[in-house]
Protein backbone atom coordinates (compact mmCIF):
# COMPACT_ATOMS: atom_id res chain seq x y z
CA UNK A 1 0.00 0.00 0.00
CA UNK A 2 1.36 3.21 -1.31
CA UNK A 3 1.71 6.53 1.49
CA UNK A 4 0.35 9.49 -0.37
CA UNK A 5 1.82 12.49 0.22
CA UNK A 6 -0.06 16.28 -0.08
CA UNK A 7 -0.08 15.97 -3.82
CA UNK A 8 -1.44 12.38 -4.16
CA UNK A 9 -3.69 13.35 -1.68
CA UNK A 10 -4.60 16.47 -3.28
CA UNK A 11 -4.92 13.97 -7.21
CA UNK A 12 -6.88 11.95 -5.63
CA UNK A 13 -9.53 14.29 -3.25
CA UNK A 14 -9.73 15.99 -7.31
CA UNK A 15 -10.62 12.62 -8.78
CA UNK A 16 -13.01 11.39 -6.42
CA UNK A 17 -15.50 14.63 -6.93
CA UNK A 18 -14.34 15.41 -10.99
CA UNK A 19 -17.85 17.73 -10.79
CA UNK A 20 -16.67 20.11 -8.06
CA UNK A 21 -13.45 20.16 -10.35
CA UNK A 22 -15.76 20.74 -13.54
CA UNK A 23 -17.80 24.00 -11.39
CA UNK A 24 -14.84 25.32 -9.41
CA UNK A 25 -12.42 25.50 -12.95
CA UNK A 26 -15.16 26.99 -15.03
CA UNK A 27 -15.78 29.21 -12.43
CA UNK A 28 -12.46 30.10 -11.83
CA UNK A 29 -11.68 30.27 -15.90
CA UNK A 30 -14.24 33.07 -16.31
CA UNK A 31 -13.32 35.09 -13.78
CA UNK A 32 -9.60 34.86 -14.74
CA UNK A 33 -10.46 35.35 -18.18
CA UNK A 34 -12.36 38.50 -17.58
CA UNK A 35 -8.85 39.46 -15.39
CA UNK A 36 -7.03 38.32 -18.98
CA UNK A 37 -9.18 40.95 -20.93
CA UNK A 38 -8.49 43.76 -18.33
CA UNK A 39 -5.03 42.92 -18.29
CA UNK A 40 -4.67 42.56 -22.53
CA UNK A 41 -6.35 45.93 -22.62
CA UNK A 42 -4.16 47.51 -20.32
CA UNK A 43 -1.26 46.13 -22.25
CA UNK A 44 -2.49 47.27 -25.45
CA UNK A 45 -3.57 50.77 -23.92
CA UNK A 46 0.03 50.93 -22.49
CA UNK A 47 2.50 50.22 -25.78
CA UNK A 48 -0.29 52.74 -27.64
CA UNK A 49 0.39 55.81 -25.11
CA UNK A 50 4.34 54.52 -25.48
CA UNK A 51 3.81 55.46 -29.23
CA UNK A 52 1.96 58.66 -28.94
CA UNK A 53 3.91 60.10 -26.59
CA UNK A 54 7.58 60.36 -27.01
CA UNK A 55 8.63 60.86 -23.68
CA UNK A 56 9.92 63.71 -21.52
CA UNK A 57 11.84 66.33 -23.91
CA UNK A 58 13.66 69.57 -23.55
CA UNK A 59 13.72 72.11 -25.94
CA UNK A 60 17.03 74.21 -26.18
CA UNK A 61 16.78 77.60 -28.13
CA UNK A 62 20.51 78.46 -29.28
CA UNK A 63 22.04 82.20 -29.85
CA UNK A 64 21.03 83.84 -33.33
CA UNK A 65 24.98 84.08 -33.48
CA UNK A 66 25.50 80.13 -32.53
CA UNK A 67 26.83 78.36 -36.33
CA UNK A 68 25.00 75.33 -37.22
CA UNK A 69 28.68 73.61 -36.54
CA UNK A 70 28.73 75.08 -33.15
CA UNK A 71 24.94 74.29 -32.44
CA UNK A 72 25.87 70.58 -33.78
CA UNK A 73 28.76 70.58 -30.87
CA UNK A 74 26.76 71.63 -28.59
CA UNK A 75 24.02 68.94 -29.15
CA UNK A 76 26.96 66.13 -28.63
CA UNK A 77 28.07 68.30 -25.63
CA UNK A 78 24.51 68.05 -24.31
CA UNK A 79 24.16 64.39 -25.17
CA UNK A 80 26.74 63.70 -22.84
CA UNK A 81 24.68 65.33 -20.07
CA UNK A 82 23.21 62.80 -17.12
CA UNK A 83 19.55 61.79 -17.40
CA UNK A 84 19.97 63.34 -21.56
CA UNK A 85 18.96 60.02 -23.60
CA UNK A 86 19.51 61.89 -27.05
CA UNK A 87 20.33 65.10 -28.30
CA UNK A 88 19.57 66.32 -31.76
CA UNK A 89 20.28 69.49 -33.74
CA UNK A 90 17.53 71.26 -35.62
CA UNK A 91 18.49 74.44 -37.82
CA UNK A 92 15.57 76.62 -38.72
CA UNK A 93 15.41 75.70 -41.99
CA UNK A 94 14.40 71.69 -40.92
CA UNK A 95 12.21 73.53 -37.92
CA UNK A 96 10.58 75.17 -41.02
CA UNK A 97 10.02 72.16 -42.89
CA UNK A 98 8.24 70.26 -39.80
CA UNK A 99 5.79 73.00 -39.14
CA UNK A 100 4.70 73.01 -42.81
CA UNK A 101 3.95 69.59 -41.98
CA UNK A 102 1.97 69.84 -39.39
CA UNK A 103 0.34 72.48 -40.77
CA UNK A 104 -0.72 70.25 -43.67
CA UNK A 105 -3.40 72.30 -46.39
CA UNK A 106 -2.83 75.05 -44.74
CA UNK A 107 0.91 75.68 -44.74
CA UNK A 108 0.30 77.93 -47.33
CA UNK A 109 -0.42 80.57 -44.79
CA UNK A 110 3.57 80.30 -44.42
CA UNK A 111 4.13 81.40 -47.69
CA UNK A 112 3.99 85.34 -47.41
CA UNK A 113 6.60 85.47 -44.50
CA UNK A 114 9.51 87.33 -45.64
CA UNK A 115 12.00 85.70 -43.05
CA UNK A 116 12.13 82.35 -40.99
CA UNK A 117 11.24 83.28 -37.66
CA UNK A 118 12.06 79.82 -35.78
CA UNK A 119 15.34 79.97 -34.09
CA UNK A 120 17.78 77.44 -34.52
CA UNK A 121 17.61 74.43 -31.98
CA UNK A 122 18.18 70.88 -30.18
CA UNK A 123 15.58 68.59 -29.55
CA UNK A 124 16.68 66.73 -25.96
CA UNK A 125 14.96 63.45 -25.12
CA UNK A 126 15.47 62.93 -21.95
CA UNK A 127 16.28 59.64 -19.60
CA UNK A 128 12.65 58.40 -18.25
CA UNK A 129 14.76 57.85 -14.74
CA UNK A 130 15.47 61.00 -14.39
CA UNK A 131 15.65 62.32 -11.02
CA UNK A 132 14.85 66.61 -11.75
CA UNK A 133 14.09 67.74 -15.29
CA UNK A 134 13.91 71.23 -14.01
CA UNK A 135 17.58 71.15 -12.77
CA UNK A 136 18.63 69.58 -15.63
CA UNK A 137 16.71 72.31 -17.97
CA UNK A 138 18.49 75.36 -15.48
CA UNK A 139 22.05 74.13 -15.75
CA UNK A 140 21.40 73.89 -19.50
CA UNK A 141 20.13 77.48 -19.64
CA UNK A 142 23.50 78.75 -18.30
CA UNK A 143 25.21 77.03 -21.01
CA UNK A 144 27.27 78.79 -23.20
CA UNK A 145 25.09 79.72 -26.60
CA UNK A 146 22.27 78.71 -25.44
CA UNK A 147 19.28 81.33 -25.04
CA UNK A 148 15.99 79.29 -23.49
CA UNK A 149 14.83 76.07 -22.74
CA UNK A 150 11.55 75.10 -23.37
CA UNK A 151 10.55 72.84 -20.96
CA UNK A 152 7.69 70.59 -22.50
CA UNK A 153 4.62 71.73 -24.16
CA UNK A 154 1.87 72.46 -21.71
CA UNK A 155 -0.67 69.75 -23.71
CA UNK A 156 1.87 67.02 -24.02
CA UNK A 157 2.44 67.65 -19.69
CA UNK A 158 -1.69 67.77 -19.83
CA UNK A 159 -1.78 64.06 -21.39
CA UNK A 160 0.74 62.41 -19.40
CA UNK A 161 -0.56 63.64 -15.98
CA UNK A 162 -3.84 62.19 -17.30
CA UNK A 163 -2.32 58.96 -18.71
CA UNK A 164 -1.08 58.45 -15.20
CA UNK A 165 -3.88 59.15 -13.58
CA UNK A 166 -5.65 56.56 -15.86
CA UNK A 167 -2.02 53.87 -15.06
CA UNK A 168 -3.32 54.23 -11.26
CA UNK A 169 -6.92 53.90 -11.89
CA UNK A 170 -5.94 50.86 -13.86
CA UNK A 171 -3.83 49.26 -11.37
CA UNK A 172 -6.75 50.22 -8.40
CA UNK A 173 -9.32 48.44 -10.65
CA UNK A 174 -6.78 45.52 -11.50
CA UNK A 175 -6.32 45.11 -7.50
CA UNK A 176 -10.01 45.30 -7.07
CA UNK A 177 -10.69 42.24 -10.48
CA UNK A 178 -7.67 40.17 -8.33
CA UNK A 179 -9.69 40.49 -5.20
CA UNK A 180 -12.58 39.30 -6.83
CA UNK A 181 -10.57 36.28 -8.49
CA UNK A 182 -9.19 35.41 -4.50
CA UNK A 183 -13.29 35.62 -3.68
CA UNK A 184 -13.99 32.99 -6.39
CA UNK A 185 -11.03 30.63 -5.21
CA UNK A 186 -11.72 31.12 -2.00
CA UNK A 187 -15.79 30.24 -2.23
CA UNK A 188 -14.98 27.28 -4.64
CA UNK A 189 -11.94 26.18 -1.67
CA UNK A 190 -15.03 26.47 1.12
CA UNK A 191 -17.07 24.16 -1.61
CA UNK A 192 -15.23 21.41 -1.57
CA UNK A 193 -14.29 21.98 2.57
CA UNK A 194 -18.12 21.52 2.92
CA UNK A 195 -17.99 18.01 0.31
CA UNK A 196 -15.22 16.69 2.64
CA UNK A 197 -16.36 18.34 5.90
CA UNK A 198 -17.11 14.87 7.64
CA UNK A 199 -13.73 13.17 6.32
CA UNK A 200 -12.44 16.10 7.90
CA UNK A 201 -13.83 15.94 11.15
CA UNK A 202 -12.72 12.66 11.36
CA UNK A 203 -9.03 13.67 10.71
CA UNK A 204 -9.37 16.14 13.11
CA UNK A 205 -10.91 13.54 15.54
CA UNK A 206 -7.60 11.47 15.49
CA UNK A 207 -5.31 14.11 16.10
CA UNK A 208 -4.18 15.12 11.85
CA UNK A 209 -2.63 18.60 12.67
CA UNK A 210 -3.77 21.92 10.14
CA UNK A 211 -1.14 21.51 7.88
CA UNK A 212 -2.42 17.90 7.49
CA UNK A 213 -5.88 19.14 6.76
CA UNK A 214 -5.26 22.22 5.01
CA UNK A 215 -2.37 21.03 2.39
CA UNK A 216 -4.89 19.03 0.07
CA UNK A 217 -6.85 21.85 -0.42
CA UNK A 218 -4.10 24.50 -1.07
CA UNK A 219 -2.56 22.36 -3.84
CA UNK A 220 -6.58 21.53 -4.97
CA UNK A 221 -7.18 25.30 -5.38
CA UNK A 222 -3.39 25.94 -7.23
CA UNK A 223 -3.96 23.45 -9.41
CA UNK A 224 -7.52 24.50 -10.13
CA UNK A 225 -6.39 28.08 -11.14
CA UNK A 226 -3.73 26.89 -13.25
CA UNK A 227 -6.15 24.57 -15.23
CA UNK A 228 -8.05 27.73 -15.30
CA UNK A 229 -5.79 30.23 -16.43
CA UNK A 230 -4.47 27.68 -19.52
CA UNK A 231 -8.74 27.52 -20.19
CA UNK A 232 -9.07 31.43 -19.35
CA UNK A 233 -5.44 31.92 -22.18
CA UNK A 234 -7.06 30.03 -24.53
CA UNK A 235 -11.02 31.88 -24.40
CA UNK A 236 -9.02 35.14 -24.62
CA UNK A 237 -6.75 33.96 -27.88
CA UNK A 238 -9.96 32.54 -29.43
CA UNK A 239 -11.27 35.97 -28.85
CA UNK A 240 -8.82 37.96 -30.30
CA UNK A 241 -8.21 36.00 -33.41
CA UNK A 242 -11.85 36.29 -33.71
CA UNK A 243 -11.67 39.91 -33.63
CA UNK A 244 -8.38 40.53 -35.80
CA UNK A 245 -10.34 38.58 -38.64
CA UNK A 246 -11.25 40.47 -41.56
CA UNK A 247 -14.76 40.09 -41.40
CA UNK A 248 -15.38 40.28 -37.50
CA UNK A 249 -16.59 43.41 -36.93
CA UNK A 250 -19.27 46.03 -39.40
CA UNK A 251 -17.77 49.01 -40.83
CA UNK A 252 -14.35 47.18 -41.75
CA UNK A 253 -13.26 47.33 -38.52
CA UNK A 254 -10.33 45.66 -37.46
CA UNK A 255 -9.74 45.66 -33.70
CA UNK A 256 -6.05 43.67 -34.62
CA UNK A 257 -4.82 46.68 -35.87
CA UNK A 258 -4.96 48.36 -32.19
CA UNK A 259 -5.14 45.12 -29.97
CA UNK A 260 -2.69 42.07 -30.01
CA UNK A 261 -3.21 39.01 -27.98
CA UNK A 262 0.02 39.34 -25.21
CA UNK A 263 2.80 36.79 -25.34
CA UNK A 264 3.14 36.85 -21.85
CA UNK A 265 -0.42 36.91 -21.38
CA UNK A 266 -0.67 32.84 -20.13
CA UNK A 267 2.04 33.43 -17.87
CA UNK A 268 0.79 36.08 -16.21
CA UNK A 269 -2.44 34.82 -15.70
CA UNK A 270 -0.47 31.23 -14.50
CA UNK A 271 1.23 33.72 -12.06
CA UNK A 272 -1.95 35.36 -10.84
CA UNK A 273 -3.84 31.71 -10.58
CA UNK A 274 -0.67 30.72 -8.08
CA UNK A 275 -1.23 33.28 -6.03
CA UNK A 276 -5.26 34.13 -5.70
CA UNK A 277 -4.89 29.89 -5.40
CA UNK A 278 -2.80 30.37 -2.21
CA UNK A 279 -4.65 33.25 -1.02
CA UNK A 280 -7.76 32.01 -1.72
CA UNK A 281 -7.19 28.60 0.00
CA UNK A 282 -5.96 30.01 3.19
CA UNK A 283 -9.41 31.98 2.98
CA UNK A 284 -11.45 29.13 2.26
CA UNK A 285 -9.89 26.28 4.81
CA UNK A 286 -9.73 29.22 7.57
CA UNK A 287 -11.62 28.25 10.69
CA UNK A 288 -13.58 25.55 8.94
CA UNK A 289 -10.76 23.19 9.97
CA UNK A 290 -10.51 24.33 13.48
CA UNK A 291 -9.40 21.08 15.59
CA UNK A 292 -12.55 21.86 18.01
CA UNK A 293 -15.18 21.88 15.37
CA UNK A 294 -16.07 18.55 15.08
CA UNK A 295 -19.51 16.43 15.09
CA UNK B 1 -5.24 9.54 33.43
CA UNK B 2 -8.49 11.39 34.21
CA UNK B 3 -9.60 13.90 36.40
CA UNK B 4 -12.48 16.46 36.45
CA UNK B 5 -12.93 18.59 39.25
CA UNK B 6 -16.44 20.26 39.71
CA UNK B 7 -17.24 20.52 35.78
CA UNK B 8 -20.34 21.92 34.97
CA UNK B 9 -21.39 22.21 30.96
CA UNK B 10 -24.13 24.42 29.58
CA UNK B 11 -25.40 25.12 26.20
CA UNK B 12 -26.91 28.82 24.78
CA UNK B 13 -30.11 27.17 24.04
CA UNK B 14 -30.82 24.73 26.96
CA UNK B 15 -32.20 25.78 30.39
CA UNK B 16 -30.70 22.41 32.12
CA UNK B 17 -27.13 22.06 31.90
CA UNK B 18 -25.51 19.19 30.40
CA UNK B 19 -23.58 18.37 33.14
CA UNK B 20 -23.66 19.55 36.68
CA UNK B 21 -21.08 19.52 38.96
CA UNK B 22 -19.33 16.41 37.84
CA UNK B 23 -16.10 15.58 39.52
CA UNK B 24 -14.14 11.64 38.48
CA UNK B 25 -10.64 10.29 38.56
CA UNK B 26 -10.12 7.70 36.54
CA UNK B 27 -6.51 5.86 36.75
CA UNK B 28 -4.28 4.90 34.14
CA UNK B 29 -5.48 1.36 32.50
CA UNK B 30 -8.60 1.31 34.52
CA UNK B 31 -12.16 -0.19 32.87
CA UNK B 32 -14.88 2.14 33.18
CA UNK B 33 -18.29 1.89 32.02
CA UNK B 34 -19.86 5.52 31.81
CA UNK B 35 -23.66 4.53 31.61
CA UNK B 36 -26.66 6.61 31.77
CA UNK B 37 -30.20 7.20 29.77
CA UNK B 38 -30.11 9.01 26.74
CA UNK B 39 -29.65 12.50 27.05
CA UNK B 40 -27.83 11.71 30.86
CA UNK B 41 -24.47 13.74 29.75
CA UNK B 42 -22.08 10.98 28.62
CA UNK B 43 -21.54 11.97 25.43
CA UNK B 44 -20.76 15.11 26.41
CA UNK B 45 -18.31 14.30 29.39
CA UNK B 46 -16.52 12.82 26.65
CA UNK B 47 -16.35 15.45 24.20
CA UNK B 48 -15.45 17.41 26.77
CA UNK B 49 -12.09 14.61 26.93
CA UNK B 50 -11.14 14.81 23.69
CA UNK B 51 -11.60 18.75 23.38
CA UNK B 52 -14.39 19.07 20.78
CA UNK B 53 -16.07 21.15 23.98
CA UNK B 54 -14.88 23.21 26.66
CA UNK B 55 -16.40 23.08 30.48
CA UNK B 56 -18.05 26.06 31.22
CA UNK B 57 -17.24 25.58 34.94
CA UNK B 58 -14.26 23.15 36.43
CA UNK B 59 -11.19 21.56 34.91
CA UNK B 60 -10.64 18.43 32.96
CA UNK B 61 -7.15 17.23 32.69
CA UNK B 62 -6.32 14.64 30.30
CA UNK B 63 -3.26 12.59 30.74
CA UNK B 64 -1.63 15.43 32.65
CA UNK B 65 -2.96 18.09 29.74
CA UNK B 66 -5.09 20.77 31.54
CA UNK B 67 -7.89 21.10 28.66
CA UNK B 68 -8.57 24.38 29.25
CA UNK B 69 -5.49 25.10 28.66
CA UNK B 70 -4.38 23.67 25.78
CA UNK B 71 -3.95 25.99 22.86
CA UNK B 72 -6.08 24.48 19.90
CA UNK B 73 -2.68 23.94 17.69
CA UNK B 74 -1.91 21.38 19.83
CA UNK B 75 -4.99 19.66 20.54
CA UNK B 76 -4.13 17.29 17.12
CA UNK B 77 -0.79 15.98 19.49
CA UNK B 78 -3.64 14.77 22.69
CA UNK B 79 -5.83 13.11 20.24
CA UNK B 80 -3.22 11.14 18.63
CA UNK B 81 -2.71 9.52 22.40
CA UNK B 82 -6.19 8.86 22.21
CA UNK B 83 -8.53 5.92 20.44
CA UNK B 84 -12.00 7.50 19.88
CA UNK B 85 -14.53 4.88 18.18
CA UNK B 86 -18.13 5.85 18.05
CA UNK B 87 -21.57 4.14 17.74
CA UNK B 88 -21.87 5.42 13.94
CA UNK B 89 -18.30 3.92 13.29
CA UNK B 90 -16.87 7.13 11.76
CA UNK B 91 -15.22 5.43 8.63
CA UNK B 92 -14.07 7.07 5.15
CA UNK B 93 -16.80 5.20 3.18
CA UNK B 94 -15.00 5.29 -0.53
CA UNK B 95 -11.29 4.36 1.63
CA UNK B 96 -10.16 0.74 1.57
CA UNK B 97 -9.88 -0.90 5.35
CA UNK B 98 -6.78 -0.34 5.51
CA UNK B 99 -6.27 3.23 4.48
CA UNK B 100 -8.56 4.36 7.35
CA UNK B 101 -6.94 2.33 10.00
CA UNK B 102 -3.67 3.72 8.98
CA UNK B 103 -5.33 7.47 8.67
CA UNK B 104 -4.40 7.72 12.73
CA UNK B 105 -0.98 6.47 11.50
CA UNK B 106 -0.28 8.85 8.96
CA UNK B 107 -1.69 12.32 10.46
CA UNK B 108 1.30 11.41 12.79
CA UNK B 109 3.77 11.55 10.32
CA UNK B 110 4.23 7.64 11.11
CA UNK B 111 6.52 6.14 8.60
CA UNK B 112 5.31 4.10 5.67
CA UNK B 113 6.77 0.55 6.71
CA UNK B 114 6.01 1.12 10.62
CA UNK B 115 2.20 2.61 8.94
CA UNK B 116 1.84 -1.07 6.94
CA UNK B 117 2.89 -3.24 9.89
CA UNK B 118 0.78 -1.74 12.10
CA UNK B 119 -2.29 -1.81 10.53
CA UNK B 120 -1.77 -5.65 9.54
CA UNK B 121 -0.85 -6.25 13.35
CA UNK B 122 -4.59 -4.61 14.60
CA UNK B 123 -6.29 -5.75 11.36
CA UNK B 124 -5.14 -9.15 12.94
CA UNK B 125 -6.15 -8.64 16.52
CA UNK B 126 -9.92 -7.65 15.14
CA UNK B 127 -9.60 -10.49 12.62
CA UNK B 128 -10.39 -8.41 9.32
CA UNK B 129 -7.07 -9.06 7.67
CA UNK B 130 -8.35 -10.71 4.69
CA UNK B 131 -10.78 -7.44 4.31
CA UNK B 132 -7.81 -5.02 3.95
CA UNK B 133 -8.33 -3.61 0.49
CA UNK B 134 -11.94 -3.83 0.40
CA UNK B 135 -14.46 -0.90 0.67
CA UNK B 136 -15.33 0.42 4.56
CA UNK B 137 -18.55 0.72 3.04
CA UNK B 138 -19.06 -3.26 1.95
CA UNK B 139 -18.78 -3.89 5.16
CA UNK B 140 -21.22 -5.26 7.64
CA UNK B 141 -21.98 -2.83 10.84
CA UNK B 142 -19.81 -5.69 13.28
CA UNK B 143 -16.73 -5.09 10.73
CA UNK B 144 -17.12 -1.25 10.38
CA UNK B 145 -16.98 -1.07 14.14
CA UNK B 146 -13.96 -3.15 14.27
CA UNK B 147 -12.36 -1.15 11.53
CA UNK B 148 -13.09 1.51 13.89
CA UNK B 149 -11.63 -0.09 16.91
CA UNK B 150 -8.63 -0.77 14.86
CA UNK B 151 -8.34 2.86 13.87
CA UNK B 152 -8.42 3.64 17.46
CA UNK B 153 -5.77 0.98 18.21
CA UNK B 154 -3.24 1.73 15.70
CA UNK B 155 -1.25 4.34 17.78
CA UNK B 156 -0.94 2.46 20.76
CA UNK B 157 -3.05 5.03 22.71
CA UNK B 158 -2.92 5.52 26.55
CA UNK B 159 -7.02 6.00 26.48
CA UNK B 160 -9.76 4.28 24.54
CA UNK B 161 -13.09 6.82 24.47
CA UNK B 162 -15.68 4.95 22.80
CA UNK B 163 -18.72 6.76 22.75
CA UNK B 164 -21.80 4.02 22.81
CA UNK B 165 -19.73 1.22 20.49
CA UNK B 166 -21.91 -1.54 20.45
CA UNK B 167 -25.64 0.61 19.84
CA UNK B 168 -25.16 0.24 15.95
CA UNK B 169 -24.68 -3.56 16.49
CA UNK B 170 -26.34 -6.65 17.07
CA UNK B 171 -25.83 -9.01 20.26
CA UNK B 172 -22.69 -11.48 19.25
CA UNK B 173 -21.04 -8.72 17.47
CA UNK B 174 -21.77 -6.23 20.71
CA UNK B 175 -19.80 -8.98 22.80
CA UNK B 176 -17.48 -9.50 20.30
CA UNK B 177 -16.64 -5.81 20.47
CA UNK B 178 -16.39 -5.63 23.95
CA UNK B 179 -14.23 -8.21 24.34
CA UNK B 180 -11.87 -6.63 22.15
CA UNK B 181 -12.05 -3.61 24.47
CA UNK B 182 -11.44 -5.37 27.91
CA UNK B 183 -8.70 -8.09 26.31
CA UNK B 184 -4.71 -7.31 25.90
CA UNK B 185 -5.58 -5.72 22.70
CA UNK B 186 -5.73 -2.47 24.40
CA UNK B 187 -1.95 -2.66 25.62
CA UNK B 188 -2.73 -1.48 28.85
CA UNK B 189 -4.59 1.23 27.85
CA UNK B 190 -7.37 3.06 30.19
CA UNK B 191 -10.70 2.56 28.51
CA UNK B 192 -14.32 4.76 29.52
CA UNK B 193 -17.21 3.18 27.25
CA UNK B 194 -20.26 5.20 27.02
CA UNK B 195 -23.36 3.25 27.37
CA UNK B 196 -27.33 3.76 27.67
CA UNK B 197 -27.32 -0.24 27.64
CA UNK B 198 -27.52 -1.83 31.23
CA UNK B 199 -27.10 -5.01 29.41
CA UNK B 200 -23.87 -4.17 28.33
CA UNK B 201 -22.19 -4.12 31.71
CA UNK B 202 -23.49 -8.21 32.40
CA UNK B 203 -21.79 -9.21 29.06
CA UNK B 204 -18.42 -8.16 30.30
CA UNK B 205 -17.47 -8.07 33.76
CA UNK B 206 -14.86 -6.42 35.94
CA UNK B 207 -15.21 -2.87 34.96
CA UNK B 208 -15.52 0.09 37.00
CA UNK B 209 -19.07 1.62 36.82
CA UNK B 210 -19.94 5.42 36.64
CA UNK B 211 -23.94 6.12 36.22
CA UNK B 212 -24.78 9.56 35.06
CA UNK B 213 -28.43 11.03 35.39
CA UNK B 214 -29.66 13.92 34.46
CA UNK B 215 -25.78 15.56 34.70
CA UNK B 216 -24.94 13.89 37.68
CA UNK B 217 -22.29 11.64 38.62
CA UNK B 218 -23.20 8.52 40.85
CA UNK B 219 -20.33 5.90 41.21
CA UNK B 220 -22.13 2.42 41.05
CA UNK B 221 -19.15 -0.25 41.76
Amino acid sequence: MRRRGVMGRALRQMGEDLWLQGVAISTLAVALAIMGAYLALCLNLNQAAGRLLPGPTLLVVTDPQVRPEQGRELASELARLPGVASAGYVDQQEAMIRFRRQLGPQADLLDDLETNPLPNAIELVLSPDLASPPELAAHIKNMAGVSDVVTGRPWLQRLERALRAGGELAVALGILLFLAVVLVTSNTVRLAVHVRRRELELMALVGAGGGYMRGPFLVEAVLQGLAAAGLASLLLWGLFALLAAPDALPWGLRLGRILAFPALLPAALGGLAVVSGLMGGFLGVGRSLHPREVL
Amino acid sequence: MIRLEHVSKSYPHRREPALKGVSLQIAPGEFVYLTGPSGAGKTTLLRLLYGAEMPSKGRVVVGGTDMSRLAPRHLPLLRRRLGLVFQDFRLMHRRSVFENVALSLEVAGTDRRTVERRVGEVLEQVKLSHLAQAPADTLSGGEQQRVALARALAPGPDLILADEPTGNLDPSNALAMMRLLVGDYVGGATVLVATHDPTLLSLVRGGRVVHLERGRLEESS
